[in-house]
């Protein structure tokens, strides 16, 4: 899968991807971001997740996005998903995710 | 009465122990009896040479001489010797004859003219043994022709050398002694002139009789003979007169010159008797004629004769039964000891062996029981190398068995997306392996071929037939061959691969379960029970041609026909109708037709099972002999604008892309809006992960995914056959918990319960069905 990473400001990353979160896409999707978090020269305070381009997210997909989210709680940052699909925020909502992620 | 090894070898034993008892008892009396028969012969002859030879000497000796003095006396006459001459040659004659006691020449008076009327010439031996002429006989006084020894003797001389053996009596003779006089006539041109005479003196005779004592007759080994002293002697003149006897009981002086008849004991056939009893006594007479006509005869008592051999013959016996007894004694405590001991010996083994224990067989003595014991032993090794053997045959079969009956799809429901049609079936397999089997598959998409068939023979070789001929109809019939064909050439190909003339029994039907047209095929098979509707189950009647194997090219005919909604049709093997009771009464096809009806049930694995246990309790206590076979096919309902799709793939995360892609391009056809196809491909992939990543922990297998769509529902069927998993047990995580706490996992199986209008789950048939139902209508709204 395709991933775009770009650092931006003195302790942001950004990362995008188009398609499928899922069994097939979620675990190399969060490895990808994770390594990429802990690789930076300098630490990694904010993580921007693009979904404009995500078609479907499932179970295994919100799982890497809980993890990513404790992994930067860990590091005292933060993470943010951008632009959200309507037909994907149910799936967020459905398990609560809403509680902690700005969904909008 | 004698039923064990021991009484009848004593029986018999006994019995032959009587038996030669008694034969050796016998033998031993006519042993005795020969023996002493021998011994009186032995007496007898001892008698002849100790007696009877002497007196018949002296008898001859005398007769000589009487014959001497005969001549001497016809000289005498003839040459007119003078007196003087004749006396000496008469004293000399004498003298050679010491037998004689006296004798002499007696010539008719008047023989040598009238005035000289006596003459005579007389010699006798005198005390001092002196041989001494007496002149005094020669004288009116003694007038010796007178005299009645002469007139008997000279009465009887003639013819010419007869001698005479005169009467005993008494003569003066230098003193007066008791004598027998023997004579013969003197001739002389002719003419008897007178007699010549010898005197046998009786007292010597019964001296020489005293002292006849014979040795008894004894085993000479075993003691001296003696003399038997209570025998006793009679000297008879012929048949008439006593000379001379010692009875015991007689006086034998007194009865010289008496009858014998006056002897009590004698009798003239006395020679031929055995022996006498005289006086209490019994005796056995020696009767003995003697050279001059005279009887002897001796009597010797029995008492005495035999001494030891009673004696020996009582200890002889005595000795010989002793030992029979010993040798039996010996045979009987050496059968108890050799033959019974070591059979009890073995029979106790026996014993523990049938029992199960092991035991070392050993014995020692004797030789025969060793090697039986030894024998035994390798028996029993054998017989256990034998039983493993035949155990490990025997799970052998148990594995061919399984084999067999794994062969056979006993998965069930075999198709859980398919809703058309219920089917079951069961073999129920007899002790060995049998030649049942059924089978099911769809032969295209809408065509499904289910079939009961029964291969002839039992055991391996027919287990193997019913293999191939279950594989060959499978392959041939994906082949796709119209039913009218396909029978046909499943016909001729068995017919080839048949040569050991085997055949088949099959009943199969295929059926459209689109159109619910059926097709019938039945090649020799029992006809199968079918129901319509709300009636009852009757038997299906169709042409049952002919077995499968049996005729190449055969056409068989098919029947045509079409089932509605709820109609059953069960398929059995005669291994069913044929089951018997312990009264040899079958099953039939009129019980299993009552039956059939009594457990119809619209849940065929009920009626099936329950079909099973009737047919199993009625021969319950028979040893069955042939497999039971059921299949039952329940037409539920057609397709009913119902569509439906079947995955089916080895579960692997791998494949899971094929199966999203599946899914979507189902629900593109099926134009199923964004919302529902995201529930169900979010549903799918988390019920597809579970399967993927836990059903089959050390094994592969497959996922079945089944979608079907009708009016109102979209319905997602997931089945494995991996290990019992109920996601549904599952609890929910807390969705509430700040991110911090929450864990990673549990999140896919809460959003399918949260997604799905409807989750069932069930395990049957070793496999795991989760079926999700989603609501079309309110996913619109």
């Amino acid at each position: 899968m395709n991933i775009e990473l770009k650092n931006f400001g003195l302790d942001g990353l950004y990362a995008k991807t188009s398609g499928r979160l899922d069994l097939d896409s979620a675990v190399e999707y969060g490895v990808t971001i994770k390594t990429a978090v802990e690789d930076a020269q300098e630490e990694i305070k904010e993580l921007v997740l693009d979904f404009s381009e995500i078609t479907f997210i499932s179970s295994f997909g919100l799982k890497v996005v809980l993890e990513l989210y404790k992994e930067m709680q860990a590091r005292q940052g933060s993470l943010k998903l951008k632009d959200i699909p309507e037909q994907l925020k149910n799936s967020f909502k459905m398990v609560g995710f809403d509680k902690f992620l700005d969904l909008d | 009465m004698f039923k064990t090894l021991k009484s009848k070898v004593i029986f018999t034993s006994f019995v032959m122990l009587t038996l030669l008892v008694s034969v050796f008892i016998f033998f031993a009396i006519q042993s005795r009896m020969f023996t002493k028969q021998l011994m009186v012969q032995n007496y007898g002859y001892s008698i002849d040479a100790l007696f009877v030879d002497d007196i018949n000497d002296s008898i001859m000796t005398l007769e000589d001489n009487l014959k001497s003095l005969a001549l001497i006396g016809g000289l005498h006459y003839r040459t007119s010797r003078s007196d003087e001459l004749t006396d000496e040659v008469i004293i000399r004659i004498f003298r050679n004859y010491p037998h004689t006691l006296g004798g002499g020449i007696w010539f008719k008076p008047y023989i040598f003219g009238d005035n000289k009327k006596y003459n005579c010439f007389y010699a006798y031996r005198n005390k001092d043994n002196k041989v001494v002429l007496d002149k005094n006989f020669a004288s009116d006084e003694y007038d010796y022709p007178n005299q009645q020894w002469y007139k008997e003797i000279i009465s009887k001389v003639t013819p010419k050398r007869n001698i005479v053996w005169s009467k005993p009596y008494y003569e003066k003779i230098g003193s007066t002694t008791k004598m027998v006089t023997a004579g013969t006539g003197i001739y002389a041109k002719g003419k008897l002139v007178g007699i010549a005479t010898v005197d046998w003196e009786i007292s010597s005779v019964i001296k020489n009789i005293s002292k006849m004592k014979p040795y008894t007759m004894t085993f000479s080994m075993y003691k001296k003979g003696k003399n038997i002293k209570n025998s006793f002697v009679l000297l008879g003149h012929g048949d008439d007169y006593i000379i001379a006897t010692n009875d015991p009981y007689l006086d034998g002086n007194s009865l010289v010159g008496h009858s014998l008849k006056e002897v009590p004991w004698y009798a003239p056939d006395l020679y031929w008797k055995t022996y006498i009893t005289y006086h209490g006594k019994k005796y056995i007479p020696f009767w003995r004629k003697l050279h001059n006509g005279m009887v002897l005869v001796i009597c010797l008592p029995k008492s005495e004769m035999f001494p030891y051999v009673n004696d020996f013959y009582f200890y002889f016996t005595a000795i010989i039964l002793l030992l029979i007894f010993m040798i039996f004694a010996r045979v009987y405590f050496g059968m108890n000891r050799y033959i019974m001991n070591p059979i009890d010996k073995l029979i106790d083994i026996a014993h523990k062996i049938s029992n199960g224990k092991d035991v070392n067989i050993k014995i020692d003595k004797p030789a025969e029981f060793a090697q039986l014991a030894s024998t035994f032993d390798t028996m029993t090794k054998n017989l256990k190398t034998i039983t493993k053997e035949k155990e490990h045959i025997n799970s052998e079969l148990n594995i061919a068995k399984s084999i067999q009956a794994s062969s056979l799809p006993d998965v069930f429901p075999p198709f859980p997306d398919r809703d058309e049609f219920d089917i079951y079936a069961f073999m129920e397999p007899a002790k060995e392996v049998g030649g049942d089997f059924y089978d099911f598959y769809f032969i295209d998409e809408n065509r499904f071929m289910f079939l009961i068939a029964d291969v002839s023979g039992k055991g391996v070789p027919a287990a193997l037939f019913m293999m191939t001929v279950k594989t060959l109809i499978n392959n041939l019939s994906q082949v796709g061959y119209e039913p009218q064909e396909l029978i046909k050439v499943i016909n001729n190909k068995i017919c080839q691969s048949n040569k050991q003339g085997f055949f088949v029994t099959m009943f199969a039907g295929i059926i459209n379960v689109e159109t619910g047209d059926i097709t019938y095929i039945n090649c020799g098979h029992n006809a199968p029970l079918i129901k319509s509707g709300t009636g009852e189950y009757k038997y299906l009647e169709c042409d049952s041609n002919i077995v499968l194997g049996a005729f190449a090219d055969f056409d068989y005919k098919i029947v045509q026909s079409k089932l509605e909604v709820g109609d059953t049709i069960c398929l059995y093997t005669d291994g069913m109708t044929e089951a018997t009771n312990q009264n040899n009464e079958m099953y039939g096809e009129e019980r299993l037709l009552e039956k059939i009806n009594k457990f119809d049930n619209d849940d065929i694995y009920t009626m099936a099972s329950d079909m099973k246990n009737d047919v199993i309790k009625y021969s319950e206590k028979i040893e069955r002999s042939d497999d039971i076979t059921l299949v039952i096919f329940k037409y539920k309902n057609k397709h009913n604008n119902m569509r439906k799709t079947i995955y089916k793939a080895p579960a692997s995360q791998e494949n899971y892309k094929d199966f999203y892609k599946w899914l979507h391009e189902i629900c593109n056809q099926w134009q199923i809006n964004d919302e529902l196809k995201n529930k169900l491909d979010m549903c799918g992939e988390e019920i597809y992960a579970n399967i993927a990543f836990y059903a089959y922990p050390q094994t592969q297998g497959d996922i079945r995914v089944a979608v079907l769509k009708d009016e109102t529902q979209i319905t997602l069927k997931f089945a494995d056959d991996g290990i019992p998993y109920n996601p549904l047990e599952k609890p929910d995580p807390d969705i509430t918990l700040p991110p911090e706490q929450r864990p990673l996992g549990g999140l896919g199986i809460f959003m399918v319960k949260e997604m799905a209008d409807n989750i069932q789950y069930e395990y049957t048939n070793n496999s795991n069905i989760l079926t999700l139902k989603f609501n079309i209508n309110q996913n619109v709204q």
